[in-house]
């Protein structure tokens, strides 16, 4: 069973002014472990289909599943709860908390979750050296450079042991050599600890890297490759 | 901080407001009281209706010996009044003459030490008089110059008595200042009692008043050592001298008891209104803080954070800043009423219009300790309702679309 699937997925933005259909009909199934980058022109409808797999947005019409649950029909309260339990978020602007440092960053979701110390702390110290960024637990976000920040974002992401993790151009702000090195760690935690990954990307570099290809033109599944 | 300094500022103001007004009312009141009012004053019922000079006191001397003694009193004086007209060459205006016992008064409302000119009745000389600065200027009189008083007598009859003006007094209160004279009690007895003829009236052929003239009084005025409660000593006073009606300064002077009454009102009135004012500016910049935030909150509600969450962490923010606030603006307002409470605060420059109002022109600021407390809790109420709206803003927003900008 797929632990995402989509079923005719539209979303019209403003219907009552100039509607955008920004996507017609999207039928996707992501299976557990899968690497998959989306992709597409600009305005396609990338970020649109994360953000309604990843319950911030809701859609037009059609049912998405996640894990069997259809949550197109959640209520606020149900799909933060949906949100905080299942998905892990790296956004393209890193969006650390500026006031908390790369160790609290991480630790949040997980007091969110009610954890115990113990247990946060193993695991926050496990997942900053996994990013390869343990010697700056202490650090805040303004005193990380992007690279750093969004490696910090992605043990965030997976704090809370999602069940995947969408990430919308991570690699967007970063150089070259950090998109690298980030993408190494994805595809690490990827294989060696079968997590994941859907992003979407304009990099041919990101888009070489992953193990499958879904092109979105106007709101649709154009192509869906897998290498 | 901008939150921080409010609040701090508001609090302050209202320590330091309260405290202020608090000073000047209570000096208006202490002073009121003691030169005018005293704690309690006994008459004989009548007089309080009809001010007629014929509702004396009787056994008046022996009766202040008897109150004299009385444990909580402190001082204690006797007074015969009487309206008058009080006429220097040029000027005549209607004035209450007050018959004192001039070592009594001095030690029931410290009028002695008010004379800033000339001497207070202690003197030898016969038929002196102790009139205000204002009287004095009106009358276009000075020390040593003469000045006829004109009363009716016990038998009605005009009686008029030459006096020299002894000392000049002032006090902090126009109205009483224009309002009375003071004589010695035996001069104005002689008067009443032992009228001279200035009309041509028909010859007395009976024996005038009954009572010996000397000890003829209207009034008995007591300051009490300790006056908590007061309208406790009142009732007791009445009880035991049922003929006579005692009143206290509460009754005596309405405004006073009015002003006392308001206080408190006053500083809560003065409390409530900072408190709006913060309540606006709370939301405002606490609104601001949220909106700054806006992307920050969205992540936190995008990972997970519930809603419960955020608004409790908006508020609990806003109150934590209150709490941080509150104090600083407590000890700077407590600091500066202890900075002032000995010192006084010099009003001198408004003091022509503060008189009018028979207000003192040094005002000492003093506070109810329970002030701070009470205004601690207004802070907090004030932080909690300010923060519910932001909070509530905060709460409706939208994660991707918070998020979205970048
Ligand atoms: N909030 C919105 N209101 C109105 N139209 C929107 C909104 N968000 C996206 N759109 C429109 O929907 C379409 C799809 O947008 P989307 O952001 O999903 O594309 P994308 O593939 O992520 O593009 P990019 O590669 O530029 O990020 C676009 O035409 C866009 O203008
Ligand atoms: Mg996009």
């Amino acid at each position: 069973m797929p632990i995402i699937k989509t079923t005719q997925v539209t979303k019209v933005y403003n219907p009552d002014t100039i509607p955008v259909h920004a996507l017609a009909g999207v039928d996707l199934e992501i299976e557990a472990g899968e690497f998959t980058a989306i992709v597409g022109p600009s305005g396609s409808g990338k970020t649109t289909l994360l953000n309604i797999i990843g319950g911030l947005d809701q859609p037009t019409s059609g049912s998405i599943e996640v894990g069997g649950q259809d949550i197109s029909k959640f209520s606020d309260s149900e799909m933060i709860d949906f949100r905080q339990k299942n998905i892990g978020f790296v956004f393209q602007a890193y969006n650390l908390i500026p006031v908390l440092t790369a160790e609290e960053n991480v630790e949040f979701v997980m007091l969110l979750q009610k954890r115990s110390k113990a247990e946060r702390q193993a695991r926050v110290k496990e997942l900053l050296e996994s990013v390869g960024i343990a010697d700056k637990w202490d650090k805040r976000p303004n005193q990380l450079s992007g690279g750093q920040q969004q490696r910090v974002a992605v043990a965030r992401a997976l704090a809370s042991k999602p069940t995947f993790v969408l990430a919308d151009e991570p690699t967007a702000n970063l150089d070259s050599k950090s998109t690298a090195n980030l993408l190494d760690i994805m595809a690490r935690l990827n294989q060696e600890e079968g997590i994941t990954f859907v992003f979407s990307t304009h990099d041919q570099r990101v888009i070489d890297r992953a193990r499958r290809v879904v092109t979105l033109v106007d709101g649709q599944v154009d192509t869906d490759v897998y290498k | 901080m901008v939150v921080i300094a409010s609040i701090a500022v508001g609090s302050w103001a209202v320590i330091f407001m309260s405290s202020f007004s608090n000073g000047l009312v209570s000096s208006y009141i202490e002073r009121a009281i003691q030169h005018e009012f005293s704690h309690l004053q006994f008459h004989h019922p009548g007089f309080l209706k009809d001010k007629e000079i014929e509702f004396t006191l009787e056994d008046a001397d022996v009766l202040l010996q008897e109150i004299k003694a009385d444990d909580k009193v402190a001082a204690a004086a006797v007074r015969s009044l009487s309206n008058a007209m009080l006429a220097s060459a040029k000027v005549a205006r209607g004035i209450l003459v007050k018959g004192i016992d001039p070592e009594d008064e001095a030690a029931l409302t410290g009028l002695d030490k008010l004379v800033v000119e000339g001497d207070y009745l202690n003197t030898k000389k016969k038929n002196t008089i102790l009139i205000s600065k204002k009287i004095a200027e009106k009358l276009q009189v000075k020390i040593r110059s003469k000045v006829v008083l004109t009363f009716q007598d016990f038998e009605s009859e005009i009686v008029a008595g030459a006096f020299r003006v002894a000392g000049i007094f002032e006090t902090d209160n126009n109205r009483f200042d224009v309002a009375n004279c003071f004589i010695r009690r035996k001069d104005m007895n002689k008067l009443l009692g032992a009228p001279i003829k200035i009309n041509a009236a028909p010859v007395l052929t009976e024996a005038p008043a009954k009572m010996e003239p000397a000890n003829t009084a209207h009034e008995i005025a007591v300051y009490l050592k300790d006056h908590e409660d007061i309208a406790g000593i009142t009732t007791a006073f009445q009880g035991k001298y049922p003929a006579l009606k005692v009143q206290n300064y509460k009754e005596l002077s309405p405004d006073v008891e009015l002003m006392e009454s308001q206080i408190e009102i006053s500083s809560i009135i003065f409390m409530v209104i900072v408190m709006l004012a913060l309540v606006f500016g709370i939301i405002n910049t606490m609104l601001m803080a949220v909106l700054e935030r806006y992307k920050e909150l969205g992540v936190l509600m995008a990972i997970g954070m519930g809603k419960g969450k955020v608004f409790v962490m908006i508020v609990l923010e806003t109150l934590m800043l209150a709490l941080v606030a509150a104090p600083i603006g407590l000890a700077i307002g407590y600091l500066s009423v202890k900075f002032f409470e000995d010192k006084g605060i010099d009003l001198s420059a408004f003091s022509a219009g503060m008189r009018e109002f028979g207000m003192s022109e040094i005002v000492y600021p003093n506070i109810e300790s329970t002030l701070y407390v009470q205004l601690t809790i207004a802070v907090a109420i004030t932080a909690l309702l300010a923060s519910l709206y932001p909070a509530w803003k905060a709460v409706r927003l939208k994660p991707i679309e918070a998020i979205r900008k970048i």
